[in-house]
């Protein structure tokens, strides 16, 4: 060591300004018994998901505001993935559209919302409520894997899931940002992105 | 070394330490911080996972706190640069939308012969958004029916056997085109024909969008009842829509003190309004035809 006193004052490392990190969590030791548990270190709280997937299943229960302040995509990410996967079970190997559709229409939905509504939203939050809400379309394409949903039941079963999952994000979606009067404006933009998955797995 | 002990008289300032080392692999005469930090969530990504740093790497933490901080910067500049072209304030106003707001200007789009005032409201010089003034344009429905006219031709063309994604990117561009150069050429005529306008380039978005109410009707009337529904659908809406057009752009497009202008300049007003609205119904049909054969 050459200077040990002096305080290192290059141009490179300039973190501090720009760099505030919270520390929610106590801090961990190095030894291996304090580590934290995996899940918890990840953030998966499987409680969570599970309440927030029965909010998606119960259409007509009213949605509590709070339930979005935490974004989490881990629970979404499970449920594209079963839906990629239930879509290979009837032979079609479509991830990428999946993947694709559901980057744009989140894209899309966030400038809608951030635009329609007072408070904005982050971009994590509706890419959280939007995956939640594809829960249905995976009971539909599962339907698809046993008989074609090309004849008049498989029109009025598409438009039936179509409108759960919509009326559950939009109902979401309302409670999270308070908006009043505009929960069939928000309704249908979800509805055309579920619409184009719905197309994914009828054709 | 030296870089060692200087970056953690940096690091003292952000790190708590709250336990002791093991046994250090060097001197280490700085004052109090921990070799390993806490969670702690990135910034510019709101996704709620903690990285517990294991590598306990001095140069490791340097190079994220480094990229964090330009992440971030990065986001400032977008949102500085997306400001300087998109007001987004004045964007907002547009879409300061309402249920009953939508459904009225709906049926107006449809049939506008029985709508008797035409005026935009404005309170204290400042107009009012869309959901108080029904006369105001908005975006939301230009916006909403495009997005469904491209899912709506995607589906015809399906129907047809005619179907592939990279025609539903065709039509979605094809589509995009035709509104912008329209755009660009109302604003000529605009700028050409009047003194001072409340007409933004918004305004004139909003106008040109409407057309696309109708195309989806035409197109879905076609689909159901054949040729012979599509035309009786497509003259329906180009003359309701032309009937709206000129309507709204007259009490738009001219000046608020109405001796406003020359005659010429005025007649020129006119004939640049019933020029938009004969624009319509040939733009409709030809955006429309190929998905009813």
């Amino acid at each position: 060591m050459m200077q040990p006193q002096q305080p290192y004052t290059g141009q490179i490392f300039q973190p501090t300004q720009a760099y505030t990190p919270t520390t929610p969590q106590p801090f961990y030791g190095n030894s291996f018994e304090d580590e934290p548990p995996l899940l918890e270190e990840l953030g998966i709280n499987f409680d969570h998901i599970w309440q927030k997937t029965l909010t998606v299943l119960h259409p007509l229960k009213v949605a509590d505001g709070s339930i979005m302040n935490e974004t989490d995509l881990a629970g979404p990410m499970v449920f594209c993935l079963a839906f990629g996967a239930t879509l290979l079970l009837a032979g079609k190997i479509q991830f990428g559209y999946v993947y694709g559709i559901s980057a744009i229409g989140c894209l899309g939905m966030f400038c809608l919302l951030n635009l329609m509504s007072m408070t904005g939203v982050s971009f994590g939050c509706v890419a959280s409520v939007l995956g939640y809400c594809l829960l249905p379309m995976i009971l539909l394409s599962s339907f698809a894997v046993i008989f074609s949903l090309q004849g008049m039941v498989g029109i009025i079963l598409t438009a039936g899931i179509i409108g759960w999952c919509s009326f559950s994000a939009s109902k979401i979606f309302i409670s999270a940002l308070a908006m009043e009067g505009q929960q069939l404006l928000v309704a249908y933009p979800c509805a055309l992105l579920y619409g184009v998955f719905a197309l994914i797995s009828v054709f | 070394m030296a870089y060692h002990s200087g970056y953690g008289a940096h690091g003292s300032k952000h790190r708590a330490r709250a336990a002791p080392d093991p046994p250090p692999l060097f001197d280490d005469t700085s004052g109090a911080y921990s070799s390993q930090p806490g969670g702690y969530p990135a910034p510019g990504a709101d996704v709620a996972f903690s990285v517990n740093h294991l590598l306990g790497d001095p140069v490791a933490n340097v190079a994220m706190a480094y990229g964090s901080s330009i992440a971030s910067h990065g986001k400032d500049m977008v949102h500085k640069e997306l400001r300087r072209f998109v007001s987004v304030n004045k964007l907002k106003y547009f879409f300061a939308v309402d249920t009953a707001y939508v459904a009225k200007k709906l049926g107006l789009l449809v049939f506008p012969y029985r709508h008797q005032n035409w005026e935009v409201q404005s309170s204290r010089d400042v107009p009012l958004p869309p959901r108080q003034d029904l006369n105001a344009p908005d975006l939301y429905i230009p916006t909403m029916a495009f997005i469904t006219y491209v899912l709506l031709a995607g589906m015809a063309l399906g129907i047809q056997k005619r179907f592939s994604p990279e025609v539903l990117g065709l039509c979605a561009s094809t589509a995009l085109a035709w509104v912008v150069m329209e755009v660009l050429a109302l604003l000529l005529g605009v700028y050409l024909a009047t003194v001072r306008s409340d007409l933004s380039t918004f305004h004139l978005l909003a106008y040109s969008g409407y057309k696309y109410v109708g195309m989806i009707l035409s197109v879905l009337t076609g689909l159901l009842f054949g040729s012979d529904g599509y035309y009786v659908a497509l003259a329906w809406t180009s003359s309701s829509l032309m009937y709206f057009i000129v309507r709204s752009l007259r009490t738009a497009a001219l000046a608020p003190d109405n001796m406003g202008g020359p005659a010429p300049r005025q007649r020129l007003q006119l004939y640049l309004t019933l020029g938009a609205a004969a624009f319509q119904p040939l733009i409709i049909y030809w955006l429309t035809f190929h998905l009813v054969r």
